[in-house]
């Protein structure tokens, strides 16, 4: 057959490429998607729940503190423990969680939408959060008195010191509310993204009990704050600084 | 053997019906569309699509089907097309319904059945008040399938110019332009399919969709293929006027008992709720007392525009009058007509659950279109032709929900019959020399350099807007010949001065306003054809009416009008066909009286 | 005429995929019922800058101009919306007309949005029927079905959910709402089903549904008001029960 057509304009090769279609079947971004939602519920989540109520204890005194923090260092393998379902959840999350972030492109200047607005604070919160928990890890953990081995008696010291700055109780509280939200709004997220809250009424429901879930562990932090800097100095065991 | 190659053009339903049964028929289509196809005018359609499939125990039948239509298409339309095509019917909403569409379904699960116009029975499947939206994206999808396979190549935002046809008058192929870079090329097929659909642009604002020009329907006209019943115009009694077009509200609406109305009173300003069931006017009831508000668009068109215009009771004095569904409730509304409702809730900001909707007649569909036969197949050789853009089937009048039937009919005749002449084609071995593309191509490049260079004051938009305004005021509802006669007259001018076109915008990509004005030549030859073969048909008959010449006149003109082009001399000439009436002898159609 | 309403409308406008954008300004004057489309075919119309300066008509996808087709959707002060229905009494002043953002841009405020007619084919959007030729009615569904169905199957293709998606841009290649909510919908289809497992797996794979941050900005953009983070859920859940299957399985 006669054929005039053999090329085609390319025209369209002019206009840009622009966002790519699905790329069915390839990459592992899903596993990477669901493995950081995941490990922000378990075991990152279960460890704040945890790490919130034992430090709670600092309300009931001195030693009942360094008696929580006793038991804890005390658990067998606890090295293998904190790394492996502290540091390394943690850290993956942070990171991949960078990256999610800068693959985003929030927009709340043109949409300014509750759900939009929580999408970008999941962002903030996040990062506000990880700020906080690589200093309070690192002065709690790697610096000063080691906890583990026989320094827990200075465990409830060690907090008590650092205090004695407002702009590190100041500090807390904002790393204790990032924290908290990042993780109610992380519990909602998970449970719309892996379909358990399918309906917009049991998302709508599930949201307060998720926010209820924020107020509760803010309270309880800053209780626990309260704990701290209500003790009066001549309770606290004096520590020596190397 | 070689697959044959088929090239449709336009991705309605009439165009994917085809491009499907071509695919399933092992050729390739090469599908050509101004738009992505699922951006077709058939998402407009709303009401539903007719089917005699008699699940409401009414004792409806493909016959009674056949007889309605050609009743309400008053006796023009060849008789077997329309047999045939209601015969059809039950297994095409069969099919629909297993491609996915939601149609609406009884307690029971089956499809529901709704009354639309110019019939007794429940015979329209519906899916809510967005039919045509459903059933063209169950075809898209159908299509998607088939093009992710291979078999169909879409060409989308490419402009159809015109055929390729050889020196034996066979049509070779097409010859189209890439709305984005603007290069013309031409594309050899075995044979073509068109289904370019309606025309509504050529009366300025219309229910159409912007793509509906004509354009291409016209480009054959002045190739040499018969247009025919060009004078046949639907205008649909109930549409939204607005600002950039005549927005549909169903027959649906009517359908499920909406009823229309004026106050007994002219100039009545009181808010419609108020006025009393006394001080209403349900004219359409009074007058049709059996098919009330569901009688034939043409008659129900004709009954407000006297009630407006003879009666001086339009609301407020405007050419508006009431269609009222705030008598049912509203989860019934929101269940059947939600998506109709919501157009007129986001256009005109009322609530028409709350609110009776101001409405009034606006120009809707061609019954006219390309001639064809019983086949599908134009008088050029290798070229068919289904949908709107065809003239078969529908008569004087259309009913509505029968043009999605159509639609989709004549796409799965003319594909099938289409393949089988390709396939003709393919084992004769006869082929058409390369310099038939070229010469096509430059004649085509040719118009587009002469305009694009043309050095005048004439505003192509504005020149469109006084063909609308001629067209609707002198060639609708309304037709008398000294007005015609001017019509043609004016025609003339603006072809005139159309060669004094002269484009603001002569960038060569994506150049919309020279697509336009390209258009807008076709538009003004097609128009012609139209207020011709009105101004020559003395008679009423369906949408057709002159109030000088009141009666039908089978005896004069129970015929088809067939236009064509005289080059020579730049103008329609017009034939005569005879109408095939051998199955249902013509009778007086009368909706006011039983028949 | 002196005390004649009008309205302004600024467009921001590129001739070229290739060229730089630049802003115009028109005033029109006001006509009530007037909608974004007939002031650009009044500009047409017309095609002079408030400044005086004669200039082209502006391009634009256009079609049904009743919120149906989806063609018309741009960025109009500052969010996507469907150009035919944003009526221009809704709208505050100087309206700012710009072509959607995260689409190639094709001229003025038309873009290529055929990025979802490829996605729909990677994720099967259809029903496998065996043919086109009388096989009898369809399967039987509950009038419930449908009505789950039907608002679904009303999208219009207009893309506004994908624009207005903080995670749908070029780094994620977010598949995007809308071809989320078609999967719900043929996973539902009786017959649609046959295909559940193939377009779930597309789903997993890069730029699939896990890119979803639910922002929801998709939800409260759609004109034709689908339900699409509750398809974003339901399609989650099944995507998440078809990775678990598969990887306790192969």
């Amino acid at each position: 057959m006669a054929s005039s057509a053999s090329s085609i304009d390319t025209s369209p090769a002019r206009i840009q490429k622009g966002v790519a279609p699905l790329r069915a079947g390839q990459g592992y971004s899903f596993l990477l998607r669901r493995l950081h939602s995941l490990s922000g519920i378990v075991p990152i989540g279960a460890f704040l729940v945890e790490h919130f109520i034992s430090n709670s204890e600092a309300v009931n005194g001195v030693q009942a503190y360094n008696d929580q923090v006793k038991f804890l260092t005390s658990l067998p393998f606890v090295h293998v423990l904190e790394w492996v379902f502290i540091f390394i959840p943690i850290l993956f999350h942070a990171l991949y969680g960078i990256y999610i972030w800068y693959r985003g492109e929030s927009n709340v200047g043109e949409y300014p939408w509750t759900g939009n607005w929580l999408y970008t604070s999941q962002r903030w919160t996040g990062i506000i959060a990880f700020i906080y928990i690589v200093y309070h890890t690192y002065n709690m953990r790697f610096t000063g008195v080691h906890l583990m081995g026989g320094g827990y008696q200075y465990a409830f010291s060690k907090v008590w010191f650092d205090f004695q700055s407002p702009w590190t109780v100041a500090f807390y509280v904002v790393g204790i509310v990032a924290a908290s939200w990042h993780f109610s709004y992380g519990v909602w997220l998970f449970a719309a993204k892996w379909g358990l809250t399918v309906g917009a009424n049991a998302r709508r429901k599930f949201g307060f009990v998720c926010a209820g879930l924020a107020v509760l562990l803010v309270g309880i932090g800053l209780w626990t704050i309260t704990g701290f800097t209500r003790t009066p100095a001549d309770q606290v065991p004096w520590v020596e600084h190397d | 053997m070689a697959n044959p190659k088929i090239i449709v053009v336009g991705g309605g339903l009439a165009g994917l019906s085809a491009a499907i049964k071509v695919a399933e028929m092992g050729g390739h289509v090469d599908l050509f569309s101004i738009v992505p196809v699922k951006r077709s005018h058939s998402v407009c359609a709303q009401g539903g699509i007719n089917a005699a499939k008699n699940l409401k125990g009414e004792g409806d039948s493909t016959w009674q089907h056949f007889d309605d239509t050609v009743y309400g298409g008053d006796f023009l339309a060849d008789q077997p097309p329309a047999k045939a095509m209601c015969e059809a019917a039950p297994g095409i909403i069969d099919l629909l319904d297993r491609m996915g569409v939601p149609f609406n379904r009884t307690p029971e699960g089956l499809l529901d059945f709704r009354r639309f116009g110019g019939t007794l029975y429940n015979r329209t499947a519906f899916a809510g008040a967005t039919t045509g939206q459903q059933l063209l994206y169950a075809l898209d999808e159908q299509v998607r399938r088939y093009e992710s396979e291979g078999k169909v190549t879409k060409y989308e935002a490419w402009e159809f110019l015109s055929c390729v046809i050889d020196d034996q008058r066979v049509c070779r192929g097409i010859c189209a332009m890439d709305l984005r870079g603007m290069a013309v090329h031409t594309f050899p097929a075995d044979a073509v399919i068109m289904a370019t659909g309606g025309i509504g642009a050529i009366f300025g604002k219309s229910t159409n969709s912007v793509v509906c020009t004509g354009s291409a329907q016209s480009a054959l006209y002045q190739q040499g293929a018969y247009y025919a019943n060009g004078e046949f115009i639907q205008v649909h009694p109930t549409s939204i006027p607005g600002e950039d077009k005549l927005r549909l509200m169903s027959e649906s609406a009517r359908g499920e008992g909406g009823r229309v109305w004026v106050p007994k009173q002219p100039g009545d300003k009181r808010d419609p709720k108020s006025i009393p069931e006394g001080e209403r006017w349900y004219f359409l009831e009074e007058w049709y007392p059996k098919y009330g508000n569901l009688v034939p668009r043409d008659i129900a068109t004709r009954a407000i525009h006297k009630v407006v215009y003879e009666h001086n009771l339009g609301i407020d004095g405007q050419p508006m009058v009431y269609l009222d569904l705030t008598h049912i409730d509203r989860a019934t509304l929101d269940r059947k007509l939600e998506g109709i409702l919501e157009i007129y809730e986001k256009f005109v900001g009322d609530d028409p659950r709350d609110v009776p909707m101001k409405i009034f007649p606006g120009m809707h569909y061609t019954m006219g279109g390309l001639w064809v036969d019983f086949d599908q197949r134009t008088n050029i050789e290798g070229l068919y032709a289904c949908g709107e853009c065809d003239h078969s089937i529908h008569g004087a009048n259309r009913l509505g929900a029968n043009s999605l039937m159509s639609c989709i009919y004549g796409g799965f005749i003319a594909g099938p019959h289409a393949v089988r002449y390709a396939q003709n084609i393919i084992k004769s071995g006869s082929q058409s020399p390369q310099t038939v593309y070229e010469s096509e191509r430059k004649r085509q490049e040719e118009i587009n350099t002469r305009l694009m260079n043309n050095d005048g004051t004439e505003n192509p938009f504005l020149l469109w807007r006084e063909l609308g305004d001629t067209m609707t005021k002198n060639c609708t509802v309304i037709r008398y010949n000294k007005n015609l006669q001017e019509t043609d007259v004016k025609l003339v001018e603006l072809l005139e001065r159309y060669r004094h076109v002269n484009l603001s915008d002569r960038s060569m990509w994506a150049n919309t306003s020279f697509v336009f004005a390209r258009q807008l030549y076709n538009m003004l030859q097609l128009a012609r054809v139209i207020a011709q073969g009105a101004a020559m048909r003395d008679e009423s008959r369906g949408a057709h009416y002159k109030p000088d010449f009141p009666e039908r006149d089978d005896a004069n003109w129970l015929k088809t009008t067939k236009a064509y082009f005289a080059a020579d001399a730049d103008e329609p000439r017009f034939e005569f066909d005879q109408v095939d009436t051998s199955l249902i002898k013509p009778r007086p159609r009368r909706y006011d009286a039983a028949t | 005429m002196a005390n004649s309403k009008t309205v302004i409308i600024k467009i921001k406008r590129q001739q070229t995929p290739e060229s730089k954008p630049y802003s115009e300004e028109f005033e029109l004057t006001y006509r009530p019922g007037m909608n974004i489309t007939s002031a650009l075919m009044d500009i047409a119309a017309s095609p002079v800058t408030r400044q005086g300066k004669v200039t082209t008509p502006v391009a634009y996808d256009s079609n049904c101009l009743e919120e149906v087709c989806g063609s018309c959707a741009m960025l109009i002060n500052g969010q996507a919306k469907m150009a035919c229905s944003a009526l221009i009494d809704n709208l505050k002043q100087p309206i700012t007309l710009e072509p959607f953002s995260k689409f190639p841009i094709i001229r003025d405020l038309q873009v290529d949005r055929s990025v979802l007619f490829e996605n729909l084919k990677k994720v099967k959007g259809w029903v496998p029927v065996d043919g086109t030729y009388d096989l009898g009615p369809g399967p039987r569904q509950s009038a419930e079905e449908q009505e789950q169905a039907y608002p679904l199957s009303r999208c219009i293709s207009c893309c506004c959910c994908m624009e207005a998606c903080p995670q749908f841009n070029e780094k994620t290649g977010f598949v995007g709402a809308a071809a989320i909510s078609q999967v719900r919908l043929f996973n539902t289809h009786p017959t649609g089903k046959a295909l559940k497992v193939d377009r779930l797996q597309a789903l997993m794979g890069d730029g699939g549904i896990q890119e979803c941050g639910y922002a929801q900005n998709c939800v409260e953009v759609c004109p034709k008001d689908i339900p699409l983070t509750r398809s974003i859920a339901d399609v989650g859940g099944q995507v998440m029960w078809q990775a678990i299957k598969d990887f306790f399985r192969t």
